[in-house]
């Protein structure tokens, strides 16, 4: 088997997997949408299209996608007839696209293909491509400086730039006693998060690691040994790293050391954006929109992006104070019967005592509503 | 002190902790004229102990000796390296670092903790470190990669033109400018802003006897690739391969993989951090063969057996040139350059050279972008349809046409000030106004280029041309001279016919991964 053919079966993943992630974005949202949502864009848009749409695997899959590298996928699709731009647009919206019949054969095949639902299985929250990052950096620099540890030469060159991961990683070996603890202990918790993976992935990972023995392979190198697309190994891997969080946040008391790389740092809610986290804090305490901004130095219209946001993905929070509970249902009931999420046509309904921001605030609560109860059940 | 004793104690620091037995040519006449207090300019060669020529004086003298350096990632390395092999009490200061951290490193500074301070020529305009090491005493200054002090001056902050300012506050200790690739006006321009005299200026010889200079004029692309990956597969490895851009990198690695019978890499500046650290690392323990590279690949990088770079663009100025070829043959032994010319390449470097600055519409788009909030996100440059790397470069035209100030680089934002000047002429005036202020920096870059075909196409002896270039006259050669003079290319052919090993395919047990990962040295097993 040639590499030619690598490089034709990457084209074939992708294909299947922008069209699979577009079958919703169809006629609602333009052609970038996946774009921002592969790319992982903090955007409140592209988290709303998350959420709204079940995107959450698509979600910052490939956070180094060039714009241009997507026009050319775009490009290709409308070159093998799959995309149909539409041509006008309703009034005040950028235009959408239509997927044709060939390409909702080839969603419908994808799945036997490469088994979509099981690798997005673990992928039920946006918050998630964070936790994957952030775990994914700490324990490769954890593995690698182990490894070194166990080898009692710490002259080495750290895969992993990043300098928060970098003190963390510092912190967890400060003293001697916690270096005992994970000198000791580090082999066994990966073994117990790892057994459950399908050997194939954990190949893949474990092949990732760097350390004394082993300098790592890249993907592009996993994608040669394996004979499969890089795409669709580096989607594993974020898949078996995902499931590695969730053993491991089930089961916190057996991985009291691989639990610590799912903490985070200095306060700040992992749910939220940075500065939307910042405005949780005033929120709570019960300052008013102006209120935030100014004390933030930020616009207004920020600081409602940011109450969307939590909304979206803090479910005790109480919003009441900007939207009653009536409202809110009327506003679900109203999106429910047009069978549509898009803001304008709801206000259309529901007159000028109404704002954007409460309709934003009442579909992201129910979105974040349905998620909460999705994994509770 | 005598001379003898002095010898002695400078032996012996350099064997301690630089394992080596003997200064290399150049490294004693900058260390002797430091410790004398004088200002010194150091021209050395890339690989020829740069590094030590700062750092033992560091050692041996009383206080803290500050390197200013404008590359992050090489401040960390050094500092490191530092710290491990070297047993060296350092630490670096630069804009990555969160403000308690940089608040507790300076305490620690003040207190004399440290004999070397890396810190990026930004930070060292900052009043808080400039007390912190006059506190601590500073032994001597060093300023790595002088030359961009003017001849790369866009290329990196207005902060290096203030650093002749720091020498003075920070009570003007002695000056030890050093650059690897420095034209005689470079030379006479440094010397004149540190006040160094003519005797105190110390060239280590450029020419590398050991490298064989081979220029290939290639009759199309079709044909080039096929000589570059023959040459690949033929030459005596570790070696690598540098391109102008991305996508050369990742097609000729395609391309390469599907018949080539060594282990190749792509190494280029769209790939993630992770993935070119593992690639270097790699390469580094001697895993690959080769690496296929923009330029983005070689800082840095401190390997001595590397023997042979092949270009397959030529660079964009000779000073690349002698800075990649240079990372050939660092153990002495006999090394092969071979670059491929196409002539149209020009093509490839005017285009990239067009693209590095913005245009009018660009730098007007970026004037009004700018906020009275003082925070830019670098991500919200691509909405105003501006490219991610342009940044430092338009930051540093605004800040030079008076409309911006304090410009900090973070990771993901800049922090600046903005100055009331851009409240009154109008932006578009201002926006031209940089435009222009961007000419002679790209007439430079021309010229440079000029230069670089002037070379390729002249009909005399290569090494002596390119020597000649940087002020030097001698031009001998320990193996082969170049192509002009005669070469023997299968003197460099891979005789071993072997190839780099990769590890063999064993059944896979997660278990028995582990425990060869991260052994147990206590013996048993760790589960």
């Amino acid at each position: 088997m040639s590499s030619s053919t690598l490089h034709d079966r990457e084209w074939a993943f992708i294909r299947s997997l922008t069209i699979t992630g577009m079958l919703p974005l169809a006629g609602e949202r333009t052609v970038q949408a996946l774009y921002y949502i592969l790319r992982g864009r903090k955007a409140n848009q592209t988290l709303q299209d998350v959420h709204l749409y079940s995107l959450y695997p698509y979600y910052r899959m490939f956070p180094r996608l060039l714009k241009e590298d997507w026009e050319k996928i775009v490009y290709k699709l409308q070159e093998e007839s799959l995309l149909i731009p539409m041509q006008r647009a309703e009034s005040g919206r950028k235009p959408s696209f239509v997927l044709t019949e060939k390409a909702l054969q080839i969603a419908s095949e994808s799945e036997r293909e490469y088994n979509f639902s099981y690798w997005f299985e673990p992928f039920t929250a946006a918050d998630i491509a964070e936790q994957i990052d952030l775990f994914w950096l700490r324990l490769h620099l954890i593995v690698q400086t182990v490894s070194h540890l166990l080898e009692g030469d710490l002259s080495f060159q750290p895969i992993v730039q990043e300098k928060r991961t970098q003190r963390w990683v510092k912190e967890c070996l400060a003293d001697k006693e916690r270096r005992a603890r994970w000198t000791e202990g580090l082999a066994q918790e990966l073994f117990c998060s790892m057994s459950p993976l399908s050997e194939s992935v954990q190949e893949m990972i474990f092949q990732r690691f760097s350390g004394v023995s082993q300098s790592g392979l890249t993907l592009s190198q996993l994608s040669l040994r394996k004979r499969e697309a890089p795409a669709y190994i580096h989607m594993q891997i974020r898949c078996g790293l995902a499931r590695m969080i969730r053993t491991i946040q089930d089961n916190r008391a057996e991985f009291p050391l691989l639990s610590a790389l799912l903490k985070n740092e200095g306060g700040k809610d992992p749910r939220l954006t940075e500065s939307a986290s910042l405005t949780y804090v005033l929120a709570k305490q019960g300052s008013s929109i102006e209120q935030i901004a100014n004390r933030r130095g930020i616009k207004p219209g920020t600081v409602e992006d940011h109450l969307v946001e939590i909304a979206l993905r803090c479910p005790e929070w109480d919003g009441s104070r900007y939207l009653s509970a009536e409202l809110a249902e009327e506003i679900v009931k109203i999106s429910e019967r047009l069978g549509t999420s898009r803001l304008r046509l709801i206000k259309d309904q529901l007159g000028p005592g109404v704002s954007y921001l409460q309709i934003r605030l009442a579909l992201a609560r129910k979105k974040g509503g349905e998620e909460d109860a999705k994994r509770d059940a | 002190m005598q001379k003898e004793t002095l010898d002695l104690r400078l032996g012996d620091l350099l064997k301690r902790h630089f394992g080596y037995s003997s200064f290399r040519p150049g490294q004693w006449e900058i260390i002797e004229r430091i410790l004398r207090g004088e200002n010194v300019l150091g021209l050395m060669a890339t690989g020829g102990g740069k590094s030590v020529t700062y750092q033992l004086p560091a050692l041996y003298l009383p206080g803290t000796a500050v390197v200013v350096s404008p590359l992050i990632s090489l401040m960390t390395d050094q500092v490191q390296q530092l710290r491990g092999k070297r047993k060296i009490p350092a630490a670096y200061i630069n804009s990555t670092m969160e403000p308690a951290e940089t608040r507790e490193r300076l305490f620690e500074i003040s207190r004399g903790a440290y004999k070397l301070i890396y810190v990026s020529p930004e930070k060292l305009q900052n009043s808080a470190v400039q007390k912190a090491l006059v506190r601590a005493g500073v032994s001597m200054l060093a300023i790595d990669e002088a030359h961009c002090i003017s001849q790369w001056g866009h290329d990196f902050r207005t902060d290096y033109l203030r650093l002749p300012q720091v020498v003075q506050s920070l009570g003007s200790p002695p000056v030890l400018a050093v650059t690897a690739t420095a034209t005689p006006g470079v030379k006479a321009e440094i010397c004149d802003l540190f006040d160094i005299k003519q005797e105190n200026v110390i060239t280590q010889p450029l020419n590398r006897e050991n490298i064989a200079i081979d220029v290939i004029l290639a009759e199309s692309e079709a044909d080039r690739r096929q000589m570059v990956k023959k040459s690949i597969d033929e030459l005596q490895g570790p070696g690598i391969v540098y391109c102008s851009t991305r996508q050369t990198v990742e097609l000729l690695v395609a391309e390469y993989q599907l018949s080539g019978k060594k282990s190749v890499h792509g190494y280029h500046g769209g790939m993630s951090s992770m993935e070119r650290m593992v690639v270097q690392t790699q390469f580094l323990r001697g895993e690959l063969d080769a690496i296929i590279a923009t330029n983005a690949f070689g800082m840095g990088i401190d390997k001595s057996d590397i023997r042979f770079v092949l270009h397959y663009h030529f660079p964009p100025s000779l000073e690349a040139y002698a800075q990649e070829i240079g990372r050939v043959g660092r153990d002495g032994k006999a090394g092969y350059a071979g670059l491929y010319y196409v002539p149209e390449d020009r093509l490839i470097h005017t285009h990239l050279q067009e693209k590095e600055y913005p245009t009018t519409e660009q730098a007007l788009r970026f004037l009004q972008g700018l906020s009275q909030a003082g925070t830019k996100p670098i991500s919200e440059l691509a909405m105003h349809d501006i490219p991610e790397e342009m940044a430092a470069l338009l930051f540093f035209y605004a800040e030079l046409a008076g409309i911006v100030s304090d410009v900090a680089a973070g990771r993901e934002e800049y922090r600046y000030e903005l100055s009331d000047a851009s409240q009154m002429g109008n932006l578009a005036e201002k926006a031209s106004q940089m435009i222009e202020a961007m000419e002679k920096p790209k007439w430079l870059k021309r010229q440079k280029l000029l230069e670089m075909l002037r070379w390729l196409e002249g009909n005399e002896c290569y090494r002596m041309r390119l020597n000649r270039y940087f002020g030097e006259l001698d031009h001998t050669s320990s193996a082969a001279c170049c192509s002009h003079c005669g070469l023997d290319r299968s003197a460099y052919l891979d005789k071993s016919g072997s190839r780099t090993e990769r590890t063999g395919k064993n059944a896979w047990n997660l278990r028995k991964a582990l425990e060869k990962l991260l052994p147990n040295k206590k013996g048993g097993s760790i589960f």
